[in-house]
């Protein structure tokens, strides 16, 4: 098919919804600047999915969005506003921190991975209100940061909007290259037999190690834009409900699809936002009735649901 | 010349003597048979020769390498490929993609970090992957994902798996078992073609039918033990052989 391949326009496609994203999200009741929030989210949810593919499920993941957060933050603060050395030093210091937690947790598999990321992740959590909150504000969190620049330019609104929607257009890309390349089937097929893998003459260690770093680097780009778009760092984004949201919002769209964990972002910001107007703090419990019966109903997430209406219209087309 | 000497092997699980003092010389070329009632330590010493467990003495030589407190994939990347007693394959993955990812792990080597490189265009190794499955006869099944064979078919692919990295060592673990009569017939035609193309073969079997087949030289393990080795006819008529099969009585 020459230039013009399927790629070329999923990628097209995708650009176009997310760079247009703010004209039509205005109508749809969101509060301004929810959907740089869900753009964030969906990097975060996007390279979440690169680990998940391998069938290892983190509950630590917002470790490396909180270090990258207060990173960053602190660049802000003590350095200079402009984003650019905050977030490389962010997107360096999480990343840092991942190899190291990568090469300690996946020694383990199952349940003992999910809980051992858990443990560290609410590590930093505990550190960053205790001993180090000299540095972090503590509780509070790191306030005061100026409004942060990008070449004299001041990030606020639509700047900040098209700084993230850029970092999730190039994410998706490089995500949808990984998964369709020798090294992403090598993912697919860990979570598939790690066994056979190994018995095919694959270092096996060495190819979850990677994908738990690129997940983290998404992680990181997340957390640094997250306080780009809000000049502030709350200590929950270090938090485990922090992780255990980014888990939900995975399942909710649909594990290893890419599409899914994006959607599943967008629909649980989305639903916080319009259900906790009317329903309050009851909007939880709504969620959980919900995420339960995606679990049960519909294991594939939304896309799955998405796919099985598609061949349901094709067949009564066909009929 | 001798591709794998096993030298004197032992393991115990606690109080259990699953190989004791093992000594193996499987000759480059030929197919070796691994025979044995249940419980002999057929599987076991597979797993010793894969670096699955450590033995508690002895020593491996593949090709004047010694083998012991090597991992699993770095033996296979030496050319030692295994087929397992219950099938080792990736099941929610179609059959293409799970020869591919072989043919990609002998083309790349252990780790390689090629992101970017796009699967659909590597058609030389796609070329190579449906090859290999013709060769094993599931040529007409390659868009299927894995799970859904017989397990005679899954025992195919598995082979076809091992084949991708053209090995010069191929284990297998009971290769017909499951198998109907008449796949258990080109099973055999299969690894008599595949042994013809200059590899060397170590199968344990029960089915006497392919092990007489198919063995230049057979070994009988009993209770962690060679009880016996030598050509097929020599081994048939042992006494010893039919005692430890068939109980004191019969001998
Ligand atoms: N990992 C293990 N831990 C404890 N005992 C083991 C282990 N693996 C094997 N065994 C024991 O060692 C003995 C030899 O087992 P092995 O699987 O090697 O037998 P085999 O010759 O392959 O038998 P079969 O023909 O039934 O496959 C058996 O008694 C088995 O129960
Ligand atoms: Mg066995």
């Amino acid at each position: 098919m020459g230039i013009i391949n399927r790629g070329t326009i999923h990628l097209t496609v995708f650009a176009l919804i997310v760079l247009t994203f703010p004209f039509w999200f205005e109508y749809t009741g969101g509060y301004a600047g929810l959907d740089t929030k869900i753009i964030i989210w969906a990097i975060f949810a996007l390279g979440f999915d690169l680990l998940l593919i391998t069938g290892y499920l983190s509950f630590g993941h917002a470790a490396f969005f909180g270090i990258s957060a207060y990173a960053t933050g602190l660049m802000l603060l003590h350095y200079s506003s402009n984003i650019i050395e905050a977030m490389i030093v962010g997107v360096v210091v999480s990343t840092i921190a991942a190899v190291i937690i990568g090469f300690l947790t996946l020694r383990r598999t199952g349940i003992y991975f999910s809980v051992l990321t858990l443990a560290f992740g609410e590590m930093f959590h505990t550190a960053a209100v205790s001993i180090f909150s000299g540095l972090t504000g503590g509780e509070n969190g790191l306030t005061g940061l100026p409004t942060p620049t990008l070449f004299g330019e001041k990030m606020q609104g639509s700047n900040v909007f098209y700084l993230c929607a850029i970092f999730l257009i190039i994410g998706f890309y490089l995500a949808r290259r990984i998964t369709r390349s020798p090294f992403g089937l090598m993912l697919k097929s860990l979570k598939s037999n790690q066994t056979r893998l190994e018995y095919i003459g694959i270092n096996v260690q060495f190819y979850k190690n990677s994908a738990f770093v690129l997940s983290s680097i998404y992680a990181a780009v997340a957390g640094s834009l997250m306080v780009i778009y809000e000049p502030y760092v709350a200590t929950e984004f270090l938090e485990w409900k922090t992780s255990g949201t980014l888990v939900i919002m995975s399942v909710m769209g649909g594990v290893g699809t890419l599409f899914g964990p994006m959607i599943g972002a967008a629909f649980m910001l989305y639903f916080e936002n319009v259900a906790s107007v009317f329903l309050e703090e009851q909007w939880l419990l709504a969620l959980g009735i919900m995420f339960m019966a995606i679990v049960v109903y519909l294991p594939g997430g939304f896309v799955d649901g998405y796919k099985r209406m598609m061949r349901h219209w094709v067949k009564k087309n066909q009929a | 010349m001798a591709i794998l000497v096993v030298n004197n092997i032992s393991k115990h699980f606690g109080g259990l003597q699953a190989l004791f003092k093992v000594n193996i010389s499987v000759e480059a070329g030929t197919t070796h048979s691994l025979i044995g009632p249940n419980g002999a330590g057929k599987s076991t010493l597979l797993n010793v020769l894969t670096g699955q467990i450590e033995p508690n003495e002895g020593s491996v030589v593949f090709k004047d390498r010694p083998l012991l407190n090597i991992t699993p994939h770095k033996i296979n990347q030496l050319g030692i490929a295994r087929v397992f007693q219950t099938p080792a394959i990736f099941p929610e993955m179609v059959l293409l993609e799970n020869v591919m990812a072989a043919v990609f792990a002998s083309r790349d080597g252990a780790y390689k970090f090629n992101l970017l490189e796009s699967r659909r265009h590597a058609q030389s190794v796609a070329n190579f992957a449906i090859e290999i499955l013709e060769q094993v006869g599931l040529q007409h099944k390659i868009r299927s994902e894995a799970r859904f064979l017989s397990r005679g078919d899954k025992r195919r692919l598995e082979l076809a798996i091992c084949l991708a990295h053209k090995p010069s060592l191929l284990l297998l673990d009971e290769p017909t078992a499951g198998m109907a009569r008449h796949e258990t017939e080109s099973t055999i035609e299969l690894l008599r073609s595949i042994s013809k193309k200059n590899m060397t073969i170590v199968i344990v079997e029960h089915d006497m039918n392919v092990v007489f087949a198919l063995s230049d030289t057979i070994t009988v393990l009993s209770q962690g033990q060679v009880i016996a080795e030598g050509i097929p006819d020599h081994v048939r008529g042992n006494p010893a052989v039919i005692e430890a099969y068939l109980g004191k009585e019969h001998a």
